[in-house]
């Protein structure tokens, strides 16, 4: 009897155990897959999220060209079909990197994209698209967090190689694992010239060059002095891939003019003396300017578009109280770069602001940080911007941790 | 004893179980949860490469062409370093073969650990319903398109575009019209043309009975030399006047695509130092003597300084006859405009202009835009509407002038289409 009873408890011991643990093990399997199949539908949440993005120029669809808020979220240029993107609603993305800036006299804070001195694109965060609100007119807000990152695909690096007679710089094209050999490369050289008066004065060259097998090319030009300031814009292009790059070189970083975005709509930018952006301190000189227009045409060129004196396109601005900014009409809605040469005190330079975004081929950041995230799932795609190539990247992740989703 | 036994088989036979299901259910890799969409990748890379059509023109170059190099640069440097691809392209066939391969390129020996595919149909340019059209003064040899596309010359009243951006547009409008288009890339050239000289080496090009565009808007380029010294006269209406004479000798139509003509001059180097008032250098206001000075010149009157004159009579419409050669040749305006600078219909006594095509219904006195040709030799387009121009006005209106004939051409498939197939895997990785 004794025996049969010890028998049933060890048996009943032995088997509760047993259950408890393949109950453990099949648990975590199933656990295990639960989570992989959630990992999939945010995979496949994300290539969704990113062609709803690209494929739709949200509503209204020319959103971009305007102040207003758009309705509903895309970037897909109105004019066009497939993954073909407008440069102005890239424009109105507030970009999560580079430090916002704060204009006293307009009382505003701008989202700033800045490629090194004199490459600006600041616009108010009272017409740029924030991430809380492009969550919500997806639909996503509180349950997917997503970051969209578009960066050009062709690289154009200018080096100057040799300061003054001749000015020469070396071009390298490179894509994202090759470099562009044989690439037709369109320049614009833009030099201030010296002049007695305050506003600067400007001369411009226009030409083209081919890159070697190496993707590298180099141009010169005659009868620019070691002081003086100038901007090389450089267009390359091979077989429907094209890529942007510039250099500039400025005698003088202290005083500027910085070109504020302050209307879409009106294409009007303000022009602000940089002591009242950057520094502060004690009362500083005027800043002169004399500002152009440059286009990239459909034959990969580039041309001046003149512009009348009643844009704004030249004038002064000076720091402090009292001293209004300046303002200046893009005179139309084509894609270009907004040249703005500047003198103070017999120091000069030139700043450049795209108009349309990919002209700079200018790169966007727009939604949250990726840290601190438990699973990001990434989704690509090559579109074209203005003609320019550019790769789209979403990456995407869920706040429901590992509960499943839908 | 047998209880323990009993249980240690259940538990063997749960293990078994366990173990089968295990064996069947299997997890799938990282990179198969979460897969980079390859096939959308191939596809938006597709649409890339042919985005400006480069693509497409092509595959369609015989298989040694230089281009299919510059194609496999342009892809390898579109794709990022870790992903491999096989880019093959084949004719589609309608009988038989469906698919001919043509040629197929690779930068890796196999794809990888995963792929997938995305393909693009592909269509040559004749692949598409054709028409060939007659050419204009088809019997005389055929006319010439002259567009003025001078380097060294400002426009106005252009306001969003460039003569140049226009030119190319006109000419891409325009020049299967004529047996030779001809763009006139500065004002030297615009000078040798007004002394009756060829500017190319081309056999079709005519200088009589030639169509010349101004794409500069309300300016004209003028040449140094001969036209800058003696058209100097009371603010370059001189030349106006000697521009008319060239349009009467040669028997031109002169096309002013916007504006009110002849306002201003322009030549950014000669004239560098002046401006037109409005802070454009290079350029000097005529004014409205101009139009006059250009129409007294046609009309072969001796040349006096006096104004011209123009009205806006507002929204104007197309007329039946425009819209009729809009649908021929099908260019589509906007059926309404508003016209700003219309010409007064006193100039067809005075300068003994008749209207060959109203491009706009006349309102009142106002001729919004017309074909005007005089009774002896020469003519003149004018669309005096406000900025900014649409230059598929002037096409329709030049066109619904001569109306050269379409012949249309029947549809041919065999071996216009051609089907690209990109290929991509993912190396490295697990």
């Amino acid at each position: 009897m004794t025996g049969a009873t010890i028998d049933h408890l060890v048996s009943v011991t032995v088997f509760l155990a047993a259950i408890v643990l393949f109950i453990g093990l099949f648990n975590q399997t199933i656990q295990t897959a639960i989570i992989y199949q959630q990992h999939r539908y945010l995979a496949s949440r994300c290539s969704d999220i990113l062609d709803t993005i690209l494929l739709s120029p949200g509503y209204p669809i020319n959103w971009g060209k305007t102040d207003t808020y758009p309705t509903f979220f895309g970037l897909q240029d109105p004019e066009f079909t497939q993954y073909r993107i407008s440069p102005y609603s890239l424009m109105r993305l507030q970009s999560v990197t580079g430090t916002p800036i704060t204009y006293p006299k307009t009382g505003l804070t701008y989202s700033n994209i800045t490629m090194g001195f004199g490459n600006f694109l600041l616009v108010p965060y009272t017409k740029a698209i924030n991430y809380s609100a492009a969550t919500k007119l997806l639909g996503v807000n509180n349950t997917l967090g997503f970051q969209l990152t578009v960066t050009p695909i062709i690289t154009v690096t200018i080096t100057e190689t040799h300061a003054s007679n001749p000015l020469t710089a070396s071009v390298k094209v490179y894509g994202l694992g090759f470099p562009l050999s044989n690439a037709t490369i369109s320049y614009c050289f833009l030099k201030v010239k010296a002049s007695q008066g305050n506003t600067p004065l400007y001369s411009s060259t226009f030409g083209t060059i081919f890159a070697d097998d190496e993707g590298e090319a180099t141009v010169s030009f005659q009868n620019v002095a070691s002081d003086e300031s100038y901007v090389l814009i450089a267009y390359a292009h091979l077989q429907g891939l094209v890529g942007i790059g510039y250099h500039e070189r400025v005698t003088s970083t202290k005083r500027y003019v910085l070109p504020l975005i302050d209307s879409f709509a009106q294409r009007r930018v303000i022009l602000a003396h940089s002591y009242d952006v950057h520094y502060g301190g004690p009362p500083e000189s005027a800043v002169f300017f004399n500002a152009t227009f440059v286009l990239l045409t459909e034959d990969f060129t580039l041309r001046e578009m003149p512009m009348e004196n009643s844009t704004g396109k030249i004038g002064k601005v000076n720091y402090g109280n009292g001293q209004p900014y300046a303002n200046l009409t893009i005179p139309t809605y084509n894609p270009g770069i907004l040249i703005a040469t500047y003198k103070s005190n017999n120091e000069d330079g030139i700043v450049l602001m795209p108009w349309g975004m990919s002209t700079m081929a200018f790169p966007v950041t727009f939604g949250d940080k990726l840290t601190d995230k438990e699973w990001i799932v990434t989704s690509i795609r090559q579109i074209l911007v203005n003609g320019i190539a550019y790769q789209a990247k979403l990456a995407l992740w869920s706040f429901k941790g590992y509960s499943v989703v839908g | 004893m047998m209880r323990t036994i009993e249980i240690l088989l259940v538990i063997i036979i749960i293990t078994g179980a366990f173990i089968i299901a295990a064996f069947f259910a299997v997890l799938p890799s990282p990179r198969q949860v979460s897969p980079l969409n390859l096939r959308r990748l191939a596809l938006t890379t597709l649409q890339t490469l042919d985005g400006d059509y480069s693509m497409s023109t092509t595959v369609f170059k015989p298989t040694g062409d230089s281009s299919w190099a510059s194609l496999q640069i342009a892809l390898s440097a579109s794709l990022p370093p870790n992903i491999v691809y096989n880019f093959s392209v084949y004719e589609v066939q309608s009988n038989g073969k469906l698919f001919n391969p043509i040629k197929s390129m690779s930068n890796a020996r196999d794809l990888g650990v995963g792929s997938d595919s995305a393909s693009y149909l592909t269509a040559s340019s004749n692949v598409s319903f054709s028409s060939t059209p007659q050419k204009i003064g088809e019997s005389g040899g055929g006319s010439t398109l002259y567009i003025l596309n001078c380097s060294d010359a400002n426009g106005w009243w252009i306001t969003g575009y460039t003569a140049q951006k226009l030119a190319g547009d006109l000419r891409m409008l325009l020049s299967p019209y004529f047996q030779a288009t001809i763009m006139v890339q500065n004002t030297t050239q615009l000078g040798l043309l007004l002394n009756g000289t060829k500017i190319t080496s081309s056999p079709y090009e005519k200088v009589a009975s030639a169509v010349l565009i101004n794409t500069f808007g309300e300016t004209v380029p003028i040449p140094s030399g001969y036209y800058l010294t003696q058209g100097a006269q009371d603010s370059y209406a001189k030349y106006c006047y000697l521009l008319g004479q060239r349009v009467r000798q040669y028997n031109w139509t002169w096309a002013s695509i916007v504006g009110w003509p002849l306002y201003y001059v322009s030549n950014t180097v000669a004239l560098s130092g002046s401006q037109n008032g409005w802070g454009i250098y290079g350029m000097v206001m005529v004014g409205s003597p101009g139009l006059q000075s250009f129409l007294r010149g046609l009309d072969n009157q001796a040349y006096a300084y006096g104004n011209s004159q123009t009205g806006s009579p507002g929204v104007v419409y197309l007329s039946s006859v425009a819209k009729y050669y809009s649908d021929y040749y099908g260019i589509f305006p906007s059926t309404y405009s508003t016209a700003t600078r219309a010409l007064s219909t006193s100039i067809l006594g005075t300068y003994h202009l008749s209207v060959s095509t109203c491009i706009f219904d006349q309102t009142g006195n106002w001729i919004a835009g017309a074909v005007y040709r005089h009774a002896g030799t020469g003519a003149f387009l004018s669309l005096g509407l406000a900025r900014t121009p649409d230059v598929r006005l002037t096409a329709v209106g030049l066109l619904s002038d001569y109306k050269p004939r379409l012949y249309r051409s029947e549809y041919t498939a065999a071996g216009t289409s051609r089907l690209v197939v990109l290929q991509l895997g993912q190396v490295g990785g697990a």
